[in-house]
C-alpha cells in the first residue's frame, strides 16, 4: 500500500508539475506571472461555467418540483457527469495508461501492474473532478436549499461527489484495456488522433446544428418543455444506467432508505475497482506491450528516386519550408489545430443560416445583390475570410514547436532572417488554404461577381502576410522550446492566445478603417484599392521587424 | 583551428560556475579528446563552441572566424552532433539529409556521392526512408551524425559519439575520425571512455569543476611515468 501511495505521490506531483513549480519559483525566477495568469484563468472558467450551468440546473429544478420530481436535478446532473466523464475518460485513459511516455520506466520497476494502473487511475480521477464541479455541485447545492435538506445530505453529497467519476472510469478503462490487447492502435495512433478530432468536430456541428434547428423561446421556457417531453427518456437512461438513479435517491431519500442507497452505490464502485484491479494484473502489462512494437516499411528506395527527390539541391528557404511543411501535415495535434479548424469554421459558421427556418433565402440573396449593400457585404466577407484563416495556431508556435530540435536551426548557417522568411511562407501558404475555402463557401452563398471574388482573396492573401509577421513576432519575442509532447507546444502555449488577441486587435482596427470608409462613400474601387495598399505597407513594415527581431533573438535564444 | 580563450559561462545568474576561465588551443590535424566527470563542463563548452548557448565571457576563434562576430562562417566549418540527438522524428532519414545537404548548400553531384557512401557505410540504406521516429537510439545517432558532416567541415565537434553505437558503427565512426584528420582536418571529442580515448587521440584536456586540470598528449599526461594509465591519471586529477 506504501508503494502505491508513493507512486500516486509521484504521478500527482508530475501531472501537477509541483516540483517544476517549485523550481520556477524558488531556483529560476523565470516568468513567474504565468502559472499565476493561468490558474487564474482557471478558477475563473471553472467559476463562469459553474454558474452558467447553475442557472440550468436552477430551472430544471424549478420545473421538477412543479412536476413533483424535484429530485430530477439531481438525476440530470449525476447523468450528465457520468456521461461526460465517460467520455473524457475515455481519452484520458487511453492517454496516460498506453500512450505516456513514463510507461517505459514504470514496467521494469519491481511493482504490480494493478500499481501502476491504481495510480494512474486515480490521477485521472482527480482531473476529472475539475470536470464534474461545474455539472454537479450546483445540483447538488441548489437541491440540497431548495429543500433545505440536513447536515448528512451535505456529508452523503460530498461523497457522491467523490465516487462519481469511479463507475464511469472503471467501465471506460475496462473497455479500453480490452481493445487494446488485441488491437494495436499504437500502429495507427496518428490515424487515431486525426479521426478523434474530426468525430469531434462532426459531434460539436451537428449539436451547433440541433441547437439552431430548436424553436426559440426562453431559456426555461425551453428546458421545461424539453423536460416535460423528455422526463421518460431521462428515466428510461436512468433504468438503463441504475448507478445515477442509486445516486439520486442516496442523496433525496431519507434515513435508511438514502443510505442504503449510498451502500449499493458506494459498494457496487469499490467492487469494479476491485475487477479493475484484478483485471489489470491480467492483461495491463500484456496490452500495453502488445502495443510496443513499432513499425517499419522498410522500402527500399530506387536509385531514379532517390536522383529525383533527394539529390536534386533546392535553396536554404525552400529546405526550410519543406521541413516545416511535413512535419505541421505529419504531427496530428499542430494539423488539427490548424487546418482542420479552417475548413470547419466557414461551414460551422453557415450551417446555421442553412439550417435556420426563420431566414427567408431568397430576401437574403435580393439584399445582398443590392448594388448599395454589395459593398459592405463584400467587406464583411473579408473579415471573415481573415477571421477564419488566422484563428490558429500555424505562427504563433512556430518556432515553439521546434522545441529541442531547435538546436538544427541554430547549428545551420542560415541567417536567421532566411529561417523566419520561411516560416512566413509557411504561415501564409496555409492560411491562404484558409482565405481560399472560407471565399468559395462565401461566393456559393453570396453569388457575387467573379472579379469581385477575386479581389477579395487577393487583399485576404496580402493581409494575410501582416498577420502571420505578428503572430510570428510573438513567438519568436517568447519560444515555448522546452517541451516532451507536441500537444505542450500549441496547447499549452500562452503564444497561441497572445497571437490571436494580436490578430483580434489588427481585424479591429482594419475594420474600423473599411467601415470608415464605407461610410465616407468612397467609390468601390478605391476603397478597395486604399485596404490593399494599406495592408501592404503593414505588412512590409511588420515583415522588416520581425526579421530584425528574429536577428536579435535567434542569437540570444539558449538550448 | 580551435582557439578558446577565457572562457566563462555561469547558470542560475551566476551562482553556478559551469566553465570557469578556460582557455584551449586545438591544432589542425589532431583529433583531440575531451574528458570530465559528470557535470564538469564538457557539454557547455561544447555547446557555446558550436554557438548554441553565449558565454559569459571569453573568445572563440574557429579556423580564423571569430564565433561572435561572424557565426555563420563559423557555422559553415563545423558539424556537430549532441550527445542525445534530438532530430525531426516526423522526416525520413533521406528527408533530413536532403535538408541538411540543402542548408549545407551541399552540390547535388557531390551529395549523392556522400549520402550514398555513409549510409551505406552505417547500414542504414533500408531504413532511409522510413520515418525516423521508427529508428532506434543508434540509428538516430548516425543519421545525425551523417547530417552533420555531409559538408565534409574542416572540424568535427561530437559530444560522446561512441554511446548507443554497436561496435560495428563504433569502430568505423573512429576509422572515419582518423581519416578525417589524416586530411589534416580536426575532430574534438568529448568521451567518458577512457580507453577509446587513449588509443585514439591526439591530445587530450581534462577538466573537472569547470577548470581545465590537464592538457596534452598521452605521454605529457603520463609525464614519464609509462606504466600510468589514463584511468589513474583521470582519477587523480578529478578528486
Amino acid at each position: 500500500m506504501k508503494t502505491f501511495f508513493n507512486l500516486l505521490k509521484i504521478n500527482l506531483n508530475l501531472n501537477f508539475g509541483i516540483s517544476a513549480m517549485k523550481y520556477r519559483f524558488t531556483k529560476e525566477k523565470k516568468r513567474l506571472w504565468e502559472p499565476i495568469l493561468i490558474g487564474l484563468c482557471v478558477i475563473i472558467g471553472l467559476g463562469v461555467m459553474t454558474a452558467m450551468l447553475g442557472f440550468v440546473m436552477y430551472a430544471i429544478f424549478f420545473m421538477g418540483r412543479q412536476l413533483n420530481k424535484p429530485e430530477m436535478v439531481l438525476t440530470v446532473s449525476v447523468l450528465a457527469g457520468q456521461l461526460l466523464i465517460l467520455f473524457f475518460g475515455i481519452l484520458y485513459v487511453m492517454s496516460s495508461f498506453y500512450f505516456s511516455q513514463d510507461l517505459n520506466i514504470l514496467i521494469p520497476l519491481p511493482l504490480k501492474p494493478s500499481q501502476v494502473l491504481g495510480s494512474k487511475f486515480a490521477v485521472v480521477m482527480i482531473n476529472e473532478y475539475l470536470t464534474l464541479i461545474p455539472v454537479l455541485l450546483p445540483a447538488v447545492v441548489i437541491y440540497g436549499v431548495g429543500m433545505r435538506m440536513g447536515f448528512l445530505y451535505w456529508i452523503k453529497g460530498l461523497l457522491v461527489f467523490l465516487a462519481i467519476p469511479v463507475i464511469p472510469l472503471i467501465l471506460g478503462s475496462i473497455l479500453i484495456m480490452i481493445l487494446m490487447r488485441f488491437i494495436n492502435f499504437r500502429k495507427s495512433k496518428d490515424l487515431l488522433a486525426v479521426i478523434g478530432g474530426i468525430l469531434g468536430v462532426v459531434i460539436s456541428l451537428g449539436v451547433n446544428f440541433f441547437v439552431q434547428s430548436f424553436p426559440k423561446g426562453s431559456e426555461e421556457e425551453l428546458i421545461g418543455n424539453f423536460l416535460t417531453e423528455r422526463l421518460d427518456i431521462i428515466e428510461m437512461i436512468g433504468q438503463r444506467f441504475p448507478p445515477s438513479i442509486w445516486a439520486t435517491y442516496a442523496l433525496s431519500r431519507p434515513g435508511l432508505e438514502g443510505f442504503g442507497y449510498l451502500a449499493l452505490f458506494l459498494g457496487i464502485s469499490v467492487v469494479l475497482f476491485a475487477a479493475l484491479m484484478w483485471l489489470g494484473n491480467q492483461i495491463f502489462y500484456k496490452s500495453v506491450l502488445s502495443g510496443q512494437e513499432v513499425s517499419r516499411k522498410h522500402k527500399v528506395l530506387s536509385r531514379e528516386e532517390v536522383d529525383r527527390k533527394y539529390v536534386r539541391a533546392s535553396s536554404a528557404v525552400t529546405a526550410l519550408f519543406w521541413r516545416e511543411w511535413k512535419i505541421f501535415i505529419r504531427t496530428p495535434i499542430y494539423f488539427m489545430n490548424g487546418i482542420v479548424g479552417m475548413i470547419v469554421a466557414p461551414v460551422a459558421m453557415l450551417l446555421p443560416i442553412f439550417a435556420n427556418s426563420e431566414i427567408d433565402k431568397q430576401e437574403m440573396f435580393a439584399f445582398i445583390q443590392n448594388p448599395d449593400y454589395v459593398l459592405p457585404v463584400s467587406l464583411v466577407g473579408l473579415a471573415i475570410m481573415f477571421f477564419t484563416s488566422s484563428m490558429n495556431i500555424v505562427a504563433s508556435t512556430s518556432l515553439s514547436r521546434e522545441g529541442q530540435m531547435f538546436w538544427i536551426s541554430k547549428m545551420i548557417p542560415v541567417h536567421p532572417k532566411e529561417q523566419v522568411a520561411a516560416k512566413l511562407i509557411h504561415g501564409t501558404v496555409i492560411q491562404s488554404i484558409g482565405i481560399l475555402v472560407t471565399a468559395v463557401v462565401f461566393a456559393l452563398l453570396t453569388k457575387i461577381s467573379f472579379l469581385r471574388m477575386i479581389v477579395l482573396i487577393l487583399l485576404g492573401i496580402i493581409g494575410t502576410v501582416a498577420l502571420v509577421a505578428v503572430n510570428l513576432l510573438v513567438d519568436v519575442l517568447r519560444p515555448k522550446l522546452d517541451w516532451k509532447n507536441p500537444q505542450e507546444a500549441v496547447k499549452s502555449n500562452m503564444n497561441s492566445l497572445l497571437g490571436m488577441l494580436a490578430t483580434f486587435a489588427i481585424l479591429g482596427v482594419l475594420s474600423a478603417v473599411a467601415v470608415a470608409m464605407v461610410l465616407i462613400g468612397l467609390p468601390h474601387w478605391l476603397v478597395y484599392l486604399l485596404l490593399g495598399v494599406l495592408m501592404a505597407v503593414f505588412s512590409v513594415s511588420v515583415t522588416i521587424g520581425l526579421f530584425a527581431v528574429s536577428e536579435y533573438k535567434y542569437a540570444r535564444i539558449e538550448i | 583551428m580551435v582557439i578558446i580563450k577565457g572562457l566563462s559561462k555561469g547558470y542560475n545568474k551566476g551562482s553556478v560556475k559551469a566553465v570557469d576561465n578556460l582557455d584551449l588551443h586545438v591544432r589542425p590535424g589532431e583529433i583531440f579528446g575531451f574528458l570530465g566527470p559528470n557535470g564538469a563542463g564538457k557539454t557547455t563548452t561544447i555547446k557555446v563552441m558550436v554557438g548554441l548557448i553565449n558565454p559569459d565571457s571569453g573568445s572563440i576563434t574557429i579556423n580564423g572566424y571569430d564565433m561572435a562576430r561572424q557565426p555563420l562562417e563559423v557555422k559553415k566549418c563545423i558539424g556537430y552532433v549532441p550527445d542525445n540527438p534530438d532530430i525531426y522524428e516526423k522526416l525520413t532519414g533521406m528527408e533530413y539529409l536532403k535538408f541538411m545537404a540543402d542548408v549545407y548548400r551541399v552540390p547535388s553531384n557531390v551529395r549523392k556521392e556522400r549520402i550514398e557512401y555513409y549510409l551505406e557505410m552505417f547500414g542504414l540504406t533500408n531504413a532511409a526512408s522510413d520515418l525516423i521516429k521508427s529508428y532506434s537510439h543508434g540509428m538516430k545517432q548516425k543519421i545525425a551524425l551523417i547530417g552533420a558532416i555531409i559538408h565534409d567541415p574542416a572540424l568535427w565537434i561530437l559530444d560522446e559519439p561512441m554511446v548507443g553505437l554497436d561496435p560495428k558503427s563504433a569502430h568505423q565512426l573512429k576509422e572515419l575520425m582518423r581519416q578525417h584528420c589524416d586530411k589534416g582536418n580536426t575532430v574534438f571529442f568529448s568521451t567518458h571512455v577512457l580507453e577509446v580515448a587513449e588509443k585514439l587521440c591526439d591530445r587530450l584536456a581534462i577538466i573537472n569543476k569547470g577548470k581545465l586540470v590537464a592538457i596534452g598528449t598521452m605521454d605529457e599526461l603520463r609525464k614519464g611515468d609509462q606504466a600510468d594509465s589514463l584511468e589513474n591519471i583521470f582519477l587523480e586529477l578529478t578528486e
